[in-house]
């Protein structure tokens, strides 16, 4: 089976190839498939920009980066690829059962598989059932967030792209929402990068937690965390293990910022 | 101290008695005040005319609905499809929208006889002028509107690999729609204003060319009660686009 991911001497920036403002710079990474790797990094180091190169929304400047072993731009016109934002990203005038489906009426025409409606399944999975009907805007934020992911997986993909998507919302929703992807992570084979701002966040998530530095965004720190953790990538949180590995986090955060 | 808000009962009252003292002190104050009939007739005196001269005012009301309703619809139409076309082509925008700029800059005034010379008197060059001043609020609004998505809402779109017409009929349009139904909103009322407005230039039909014969006859009470008429248009296309509004936009 193929890497996740794999990018070398990677360059990533805005702007034209001349006049680029290089938000990552030599980048070396390699994510083994049905991995779960958080990536945690000063503002600005080029963590989501590094999710956005993954998902085939920015070109890279320089370096080669394959995803499951093909282009980019193929494993999403595949849809092999789900991004989950910050803000939900739920459209305001439709259902949250119709924004679930959202993958069922737009960009079929690029798709060679044929993709089951199983938003019944997922509303359920993601502890929605009974609030298909309702709008966006009559839910919680961390319901929000549900929804969004319940959209990203509907399209069974293989490779998930959490962009902070837990970020705004309170540490008792967070915490729910941490084992709930655990728990999701568990049961499929779907590798995930999750780009946080919390180091206890990254450390009770992740495999795997790689620490960006900015200016350029590099590869600080790469701290293998099952060695801390049961099988199934599962551990307490006050485990000592975890938190010494926190502190080993946080410096290097530290040194990065 | 913010005030504590009012009760529903009061809050459907309160507009109520506001606008039965403003009558009653139009009924009764203004000719004690010594305010001439000619300038001001009493609201009974409007009443009258709406009772004695029914099948007079309906004739004149009806070619100004027709007008008023066609300018609506073409104007907001030709503006939403122009706008569609604008935000999809970004040379189509540069080379054109500064020219429209420079055309919703003359007053509907001047542009009135020249659209009557080239439509002639009927009720063309009214739906034309109607037309004209619907479409342009609509334009800019429905521009901004297309383009609102956020770069999120894009890229999601993106991921998803959706093509540029779902793109459109799926983020685009939805996202215009609450600023599509406030320029109609305006719209509703200025389509009126525009068939009245040709009315005055060039017509003896409609709401327009009434108030302007009652203007020249001394008949302010038939005056008065044509600018009753116009506002109850312009009021009755305000909550027909308000009723469209709440079923469309539910959120």
């Amino acid at each position: 089976m193929p890497d996740a991911i794999e990018a070398r001497q990677l360059d990533v920036g805005y702007g034209g190839r001349q006049t680029a403002v290089k938000v990552l710079t030599g980048l070396d990474l390699t994510v083994a498939a049905g991995s779960f790797l958080s990536i945690l990094g000063p503002s600005g180091c080029g963590k989501s920009t590094l999710l956005r190169v993954v998902a085939d929304l920015l070109d890279p400047l320089g370096g080669t980066i394959s995803v499951l072993g093909e282009t980019p731009h193929t494993v999403r016109s595949r849809r092999d690829v789900g991004f989950v934002f910050q803000d939900s990203t739920l459209l305001p005038w439709r259902t949250v059962r119709d924004n679930v489906r959202l993958p069922l009426g737009v960009g079929q025409r690029s798709l060679t598989r044929k993709i089951e409606d199983r938003s019944t399944e997922l509303l359920e999975l993601m502890g929605l059932g009974g609030l298909g009907e309702r709008l966006p805007h009559q839910l919680s934020g961390g319901q929000r967030q549900r929804v969004a992911i319940a959209r990203a997986l509907l399209g069974e993909p293989k490779l998930l792209l959490m962009d902070e998507p837990f970020g705004a919302l309170d540490e008792i929703t967070r915490d729910r929402l941490n084992d709930e992807l655990l728990a999701l992570w568990r049961r499929t084979s779907t590798t995930i990068l999750f780009v946080t701002h919390s180091i206890a966040e990254a450390a009770y998530l992740g495999e795997r937690v790689i620490v960006l530095a900015a200016n350029p965004g590099r590869v600080v720190k790469d701290l293998d965390m099952r060695p801390f953790k049961q099988e199934g990538n599962r551990c307490k949180r006050e485990d000592p293990a975890i938190v010494a590995a926190m502190a080993d986090l946080r410096a290097a955060l530290e040194r990065a910022s | 101290m913010r005030q504590a808000p009012l009760s529903p009962q009061m809050t459907v009252a309160l507009p109520v008695l506001g606008a039965a003292s403003i009558l009653l002190a139009w009924q009764y104050l203004l000719p004690l005040l010594g305010v001439p009939a000619y300038i001001v007739p009493t609201p009974t005196a409007i009443f009258g005319v709406f009772q004695r001269n029914f099948a007079l005012l309906m004739d004149n009301l009806r070619p100004t609905l027709i007008e008023a309703l066609a300018g609506f619809v073409i104007g907001n139409l030709a503006a939403v499809l122009l706008a569609v076309l604008f935000v999809h082509s970004r040379v189509l925008q540069a080379a054109y929208f500064p020219i429209v700029l420079f055309f919703n800059t003359i007053p509907i005034l001047a542009l009135s006889p020249i659209i009557i010379l080239i439509f002639g008197l009927g009720m063309t060059p009214k739906i034309v002028i109607a037309a004209v001043i619907c479409f342009f609020p609509t334009l800019v609004n429905m521009i901004r509107g297309l383009d609102s998505a956020s770069d999120n809402e894009h890229e999601l779109f993106r991921v998803l690999s959706a093509t540029r017409s779902e793109i459109f009929w799926s983020l685009r349009l939805p996202r215009a729609l609450p600023m599509l139904f406030s320029s109609l909103r305006i719209a509703s009322a200025t389509a009126v204003i525009g068939a009245i407005v040709g009315e005055w230039i060039g017509s003896d039909k409609g709401l327009g060319a009434l108030i302007i014969q009652a203007t020249f006859n001394y008949q302010s009470d038939r005056l008065y009660a044509a600018i009753v008429l116009s506002s109850s248009l312009s009021i009755a296309l305000f909550c027909i686009v308000v009723l469209i509004e709440r079923r469309v936009i539910r959120y």
